[in-house]
C-alpha cells in the first residue's frame, strides 16, 4: 500500500504494533491479479527460485553450519523490512530491504529468503497473498535484488567508493521493485482509453510521487546501517565477501 | 507471537491435518479467483465468512484487524480503475464501466483474502512447515524456514527493546536523530541475527548436530470425511455460481 503515516517516532510498544508496520510495505494483495495472470508471475518466478533453492541446498549440504545463518539472514530481512522509514518528504514508509539483502547474501539466496519472508507475510501478516506470491517474487526477491546488486558490482568495478555503491544498490533496488509491481498491474488492468500504457501511467503516477523520495530514504538508511556494520562487524562481512580480506587484492565475488 | 499465529495455535481446528484445511481455505481462494465475480465471488466470500466465524470460531475481532490490511489495498488499488486515460473525454475522465470493475476486484480479493485467512487462522505456521518436506519442499529450504519462523520473533523483540532504548535517550526527537538510530537499529539487529545463529550453532553442536532441524510435529491424520464435505462445498458453490451468473447478471 501506498505509504502515509505520519507517526512521531516514538517505539513501538509491541510486536504487534512493529509488523503493523511492515504491512505497508507495497505487495500485491490476495486474489488481485486474474488467474492468468497469477499464474504467468508465478512461471516466471520459478526459474530463479529454483536457482536459488539449488544453490540454497548445496551451501548447506556443504556447510551444515550454514543453516542457521540463512535462518538468520531470512530473519534479519524480515525484520529490516519492519523498520520505520522517515521519507525526505516527510511522510513514512518502510524499506524493502532488498539492496541490502542482495548486497549481503547475493541475488540467488535472496530470491530464496525472499520467497520464504513473503509467505510468511501471507499467511501471519495477511499481507501480500499466496495466488500473487509468484508476482510478489518477482518484483521483491528477483527483480529488486538483482537490479541492486548489478548496480553495486558495475559501481564496484568502476572504483567507486563502497558507500557510493551502496547507496545506489538499495535506491535502484527499491526503484525498481516498484516499477515491476506498476507493470505487474498494468498488465492486468489495462486502461479502457489508452490501454496497457495509459495504465502504467496511472499506477506508475501514483507509486512515483511517493516512491522516488522513499527510494532515496532507504538508500541513505542502508548507508547508515552498512556504515556501522563495517565497524562492528567486518568478520561477517569479509565472510560475506562484501569486505575484502586482509592481503586480499581482489574483492570476493559470488560463486 | 504474532496474532494470526496465535490465534491458529487456540483454534478450534489446530488439531486438524493442514491438508484438510488447505483444501477447504485455498480450495475457497481458487474459486474466488477463478469464478465470476458477480456472483461467484460474492457467494465464496458468505461461505468463507460463514465458516470462519462459525465452525472455525475465529474471533470476529481478531479477523477484522486481520481483513482490514489486505481490504485497504483493495480500495486502493481498485481506486484507478474509475479513471480512464486519454479518449474522447479527456486527457483524464471517469472510465464507463470504472465502478463495474473496481466493485468486481474488490468482491474477488475480499473473498480470495478470506479463504487464506480461514487457513492461517487455524493452521500453525509450526505444523505446517515441517509437512512442506512431504510435499516436495527440499529439507534444507524447510530448516532454513523453520530457523527464519523462530528466530524473526526474538530478532523483532529486540528491535522493539532498542527502539525504546533510543527513545529513551532522545533518539527520536531530531530528524538528525532518528536517522543515526535506525542506522543503528538496521545493524544492531543484523549483529543480533549473526551473534545468535553462532550461538545456537555451538548449542546444537554440543547436542550432536548433524545438519538436519528434527522438530516434534502433532500427529494428525487426514479426514475423509472432512476433506470430502470441503470439495462438496466447493463444487455447490460452483454450480450455484454458474446458475445463477446468467439470471443475476
Amino acid at each position: 500500500m501506498v505509504p502515509v503515516s505520519q507517526e512521531t517516532g516514538q517505539g513501538a510498544s509491541t510486536i504487534h504494533e512493529v509488523l503493523e508496520r511492515v504491512r505497508r510495505v507495497m505487495h500485491i494483495a490476495e486474489g488481485f491479479l486474474p488467474p492468468a495472470h497469477a499464474i504467468a508471475w508465478g512461471v516466471a518466478s520459478a526459474p530463479f527460485v529454483v536457482h536459488g533453492v539449488r544453490s540454497l541446498t548445496r551451501e548447506v549440504r556443504e556447510h551444515p553450519e550454514s543453516t542457521l545463518l540463512l535462518g538468520a539472514s531470512g530473519a534479519f530481512t524480515f525484520v529490516l523490512s519492519a523498520l520505520k522509514l522517515p521519507s525526505v518528504t516527510g511522510s513514512c514508509s518502510h524499506p524493502t530491504g532488498t539492496g541490502l539483502g542482495a548486497i549481503l547474501f547475493r541475488p540467488p539466496i535472496m530470491a530464496v529468503l525472499g520467497t520464504i519472508t513473503l509467505l510468511f507475510q501471507a499467511l501471519l501478516l495477511a499481507h501480500g497473498g499466496l495466488t500473487t506470491l509468484g508476482a510478489n517474487v518477482f518484483s521483491m526477491a528477483i527483480v529488486g535484488p538483482w537490479a541492486g546488486y548489478g548496480v553495486y558490482r558495475v559501481l564496484r568495478r568502476g572504483q567507486a567508493p563502497l558507500m557510493v555503491a551502496v547507496f545506489f544498490a538499495a535506491f535502484v533496488a527499491d526503484l525498481s521493485t516498484y516499477c515491476v509491481t506498476s507493470v505487474q498491474l498494468a498488465l492486468a488492468f489495462p486502461d479502457p482509453g489508452s490501454g496497457f500504457l495509459g495504465a502504467l501511467g496511472k499506477f506508475g503516477s501514483i507509486f512515483a510521487v511517493t516512491q522516488i523520495p522513499l527510494a532515496v530514504s532507504e538508500g541513505l538508511l542502508t548507508v547508515l546501517v552498512m556504515r556501522l556494520l563495517v565497524k562492528s562487524s567486518r568478520g561477517e562481512l569479509t565472510r560475506l565477501g562484501v569486505l575484502l580480506s586482509k592481503g586480499t587484492k581482489q574483492e570476493a565475488m559470488a560463486p | 507471537m504474532l496474532p494470526i499465529d496465535a490465534a491458529a495455535h487456540g483454534s478450534r481446528w489446530r488439531r486438524r491435518h493442514p491438508l484438510d484445511k488447505a483444501v477447504l481455505g485455498l480450495g475457497l481462494t481458487v474459486l474466488a479467483i477463478s469464478l465470476p465475480p458477480w456472483p461467484g465471488a460474492a457467494l465464496v466470500l458468505a461461505a468463507a465468512l460463514t465458516v470462519l466465524l462459525g465452525p472455525a470460531g475465529v474471533p470476529g475481532r481478531r479477523l477484522w484487524r486481520a481483513y482490514r490490511v489486505p481490504l485497504g489495498f483493495c480500495v486502493t488499488g481498485a481506486l484507478p480503475l474509475l479513471v480512464q486515460v486519454g479518449g474522447p473525454d479527456g486527457f483524464l475522465a471517469a472510465a464507463p464501466d470504472g465502478p463495474v470493475r473496481a466493485g468486481e476486484l474488490l468482491l474477488r480479493t475480499s473473498a480470495a483474502s478470506l479463504g487464506v485467512l480461514l487457513f492461517a487462522f487455524t493452521t500453525p505456521m509450526s505444523d505446517l512447515l515441517p509437512r512442506l518436506v512431504r510435499a516436495g519442499v527440499p529439507a534444507p529450504v524447510v530448516d532454513v524456514a523453520l530457523v527464519t519462523y523462530r528466530m524473526s520473533f526474538l530478532l523483532l523483540d529486540s528491535v522493539r527493546r532498542v527502539r525504546e532504548a533510543q527513545a529513551a535517550r532522545l533518539g527520536h526527537t531530531t530528524r538528525a536523530a532518528t536517522w543515526r538510530s535506525l542506522g543503528g537499529l538496521g545493524a544492531t539487529a543484523f549483529v543480533r541475527a549473526f551473534d545468535r545463529a553462532a550461538r545456537l550453532q555451538t548449542g546444537l553442536a554440543g547436542r550432536g548436530y548433524d545438519g538436519t532441524l528434527r522438530v516434534l510435529v502433532p500427529p494428525a491424520r487426514v479426514s475423509v470425511p472432512f476433506t470430502a464435505a470441503s470439495l462438496a462445498l466447493l463444487a455447490a458453490l460452483t454450480a450455484l455460481a454458474l446458475t445463477l451468473e446468467g439470471p443475476l447478471s
